[in-house]
């Protein structure tokens, strides 16, 4: 990879690297340094990447996942890393943004229930770029968001539009 | 609680936005780009496994234990006398040697 091509990837890919580690893990600071070691490492291994295996995004945003899951480890060593028995729990509305409100619902799912929504959703990736970024088969991807939907849905309860708190909520603030 | 249905959520969903990478980023990554080898070697860092570096610490430390040069033998200081080796004899046989040879 010459410094044109690198400078190239880097301009049209350092927004959704850091996106994706600023939503991971809730840390400015954090996510920087993340996005930092992305890149470096599509530097010093360049011939990781191959094209013929599909677009530069996916592959950067899997190593932005397995970094944000190492700093996990690092972090929660004695917890498993798993996403079948999460207990949903709505999320209180009071005095928060909506965008806060959401932020911590997306932030309460399971590790790998969040990684799966948040690179479809808000990165709007395919299933199979999702796939390939989170090293899982497509049907492990589909069953994940579905839950991480489902679960999201009852956690957002509270926000129904039909609730008497709707007409605040929709101003951007509950009460 | 009735959950939201799939259009509810994905409204909700575009509700949070997340910031774009901050212009420090930019000069952090090519900075360390253009850094060369011998500043890497003056200020790089390298994380180790702990077993790795245990195993590597105990190859070291029998390495230098096997290379020191072995203790020289003790050789008794010229003009100088020593009886560490002296051991007296259990039974003196005297033998008396006369004039030719003849006991």
């Amino acid at each position: 990879m010459t410094d044109n091509e690198f400078k190239a990837a880097f301009e049209e890919h350092k927004d959704a690297v850091y996106r994706f580690a600023w939503r991971m893990i809730n840390s400015p600071a954090a996510a920087e340094d993340i996005a930092q070691e992305v890149f470096l490492a599509l530097l010093r291994l360049p011939g990781r990447f191959d094209p013929s295996r599909g677009p530069l995004r996916p592959f950067l945003l899997g190593i932005t996942r397995n970094l944000v899951l190492k700093r996990w480890r690092d972090e929660n060593q004695w917890e498993e890393l798993a996403d079948e028995h999460f207990v949903t729990h709505p999320v209180s509305i009071e005095r928060s943004e909506i965008s806060h409100i959401v932020a911590e619902a997306v932030r309460g799912l399971p590790l790998l229930q969040r990684e799966v929504l948040i690179l479809a959703e808000y990165e709007e990736l395919s299933l199979e770029e999702v796939a390939r970024a989170v090293e899982s088969e497509v049907g492990t991807v589909k069953s994940r968001l579905h839950r991480a939907r489902e679960n999201l849905r009852r956690m957002l309860a509270p926000l129904k539009p039909r609730n008497p708190e709707r007409s605040e909520v929709s101003h951007g603030t509950a009460k | 609680m009735e959950p939201l249905n799939e259009n509810e959520l994905n409204q909700l969903l575009r509700k949070w936005e997340a910031p774009d990478a901050p212009p420090t980023l930019t000069p952090r990554v090519f900075v360390e780009q253009k850094r060369s080898w011998w500043q890497w070697l003056l200020t790089g860092t390298v994380r180790i496994p702990v077993p790795v570096a245990l195993a590597a610490a105990a190859v070291i430390a029998l390495w230098i234990y096997h290379s020191r040069p072995a203790a020289p033998p003790r050789v008794a200081q010229p003009g100088t006398v020593s009886l560490a080796d002296f051991k007296p004899v259990r039974q003196l046989e005297p033998v008396v040697v006369v004039n030719g040879g003849q006991k």
